[in-house]
C-alpha cells in the first residue's frame, strides 16, 4: 500500500483513458492494468448529449479514483477554471495541472504551471502537476505547496521513455519527502520499470497501452513492469563495478593454472 | 435580443436571462456539465444569479476521455 493525495492505494500506475480502440478495450485495459486511478478530461458539449455519454458510465462504473486534466490549457486562468468545472462534475478535489506552453513538443509552461498551482492549491484543490525535468521548477513547484509533482519522461505520446534519467535522479534526491510520478513519454514497460527503479512512487502513461497492438495485453506488461521495479528499487541494486568479477566459485577450479 | 457565443458557436438569445433559463432555451436539459462565462467559473448554485450580457462567451464541458 502508498498513499497519494490521501488515498491508499496498492497499484502505482495512473493510466488514461484515451487513445483506445473501442470503449470496451479501454474498460478491459483499465482492469487488467490493476490500476487505481484514471485520467479525465473535459471538453465542450451539444445540446441533448447529456454528460459525456457512456464513456463517463463506463468510467463510474470502474469504481477507482478519477484524475481530471487541464489539457489544452495555455494560461493559469484557463487552467483554474477548467479545474474548477473539474471539481464540480467530477465530484473531485484531485487535479493533473497541465498548461501547456509550447505546441510543437507540448512542453509545459512553468511559469503558468507555478502560478496556477499556487491559486488552486489555495482553493483547496490536490494538485498534480505535469513538468519537465527541470529541478529548479520542481523546487518552485514545492514552494507553493504542491505534494505532488509529476516530470516528464519525455514529450507526450513521444514513447521516448526517459530521456534525461540524470535530471530524474536529481528531483528525486532533493525531493525525498514528495510524491514523483513519471508523466508522460513512457514507450515501452522497461522505461516505466526504469522509472520506479529510480526511486519514483508511480507512473502515468495513456499512449504506451492504448496505441500497443494489443492494449489489453500491454496493460498487464505494465502493471508487471512497475510492480517489478518498484520491488527492484526496494531491494537496492547493487554498486558497478569497473572490473569483472566472476560469480562462479574460484577456489577448486579445475584445470586451474598460475597466470605466466 | 442579444448576441453571445456558445461553445464556439453565436446564438441569438432573449436579453436579461440567467444561466438556468439560458440552458432551457439552447436545450442542455441533462445533468453533467460545467460552465463558464468568458473563462470563469459560474457553480451551479450561482446559475439563477448570473446573468447572460451581449458578447458573452459561453463554455459548456462534459467528461471525455483523457491522458
Amino acid at each position: 500500500m502508498w498513499e497519494i493525495g490521501g488515498k491508499k492505494l496498492n497499484s502505482r500506475l495512473l493510466i488514461g483513458s484515451a487513445l483506445y480502440p473501442s470503449p470496451a478495450n479501454m474498460e478491459e485495459a483499465i482492469k487488467v492494468s490493476g490500476s487505481q486511478i484514471v485520467t479525465v478530461a473535459l471538453r465542450r458539449q451539444s445540446a441533448g448529449e447529456g454528460s459525456g455519454g457512456n464513456f463517463w458510465k463506463i468510467i463510474k462504473s470502474l469504481g477507482i479514483e478519477v484524475l481530471p486534466n487541464t489539457a489544452g490549457c495555455h494560461s493559469a486562468k484557463e487552467a483554474v477554471t477548467t479545474a474548477q468545472m473539474a471539481r464540480e462534475v467530477f465530484g473531485t478535489n484531485w487535479i493533473k495541472l497541465e498548461v501547456i506552453g509550447d505546441q510543437y513538443n507540448l512542453q509545459p509552461d512553468p511559469f503558468e504551471t507555478v502560478k496556477s498551482a499556487e491559486i488552486l492549491i489555495k482553493e483547496g484543490f490536490e494538485v498534480f502537476p505535469y513538468t519537465t525535468d527541470d529541478l529548479v521548477v520542481a523546487k518552485r513547484l514545492a514552494d507553493v505547496g504542491c505534494k505532488i509533482i509529476m516530470p516528464w519522461g519525455s514529450m507526450i505520446g513521444s514513447g521516448k521513455g526517459l530521456m534525461n534519467k540524470d535530471n530524474l535522479i536529481a528531483i528525486r534526491k532533493q525531493f525525498p519527502e514528495l510524491k514523483l510520478i513519471i508523466d508522460a513519454g513512457i514507450g515501452k514497460p522497461s522505461d516505466a520499470t526504469q522509472a520506479m527503479e529510480l526511486g519514483y512512487d508511480g507512473v502515468l502513461l495513456n499512449s504506451a497501452i492504448a496505441l500497443a497492438q494489443d492494449p489489453i495485453k500491454m496493460a498487464d506488461a505494465f502493471r508487471l513492469a512497475i510492480e517489478s521495479g518498484r520491488l527492484g528499487y526496494q531491494a537496492g541494486v547493487m554498486q558497478k563495478r569497473e572490473f569483472a568479477s566472476p560469480s562462479t566459485p574460484t577456489v577448486g577450479t579445475p584445470f586451474w593454472h598460475q597466470f605466466d | 435580443m442579444i448576441k453571445i457565443s456558445v461553445n464556439g458557436e453565436m446564438k441569438e438569445v432573449q436579453e436579461n436571462l440567467n444561466i438556468q433559463a439560458l440552458l432551457k432555451t439552447l436545450n442542455y436539459t441533462k445533468e453533467g456539465f460545467a460552465l463558464a462565462v468568458n473563462t470563469s467559473f459560474i457553480a451551479i448554485k450561482n446559475y439563477s444569479i448570473t446573468i447572460i450580457k451581449e458578447g458573452d462567451k459561453i463554455d459548456i464541458l462534459a467528461p471525455v476521455q483523457g491522458g
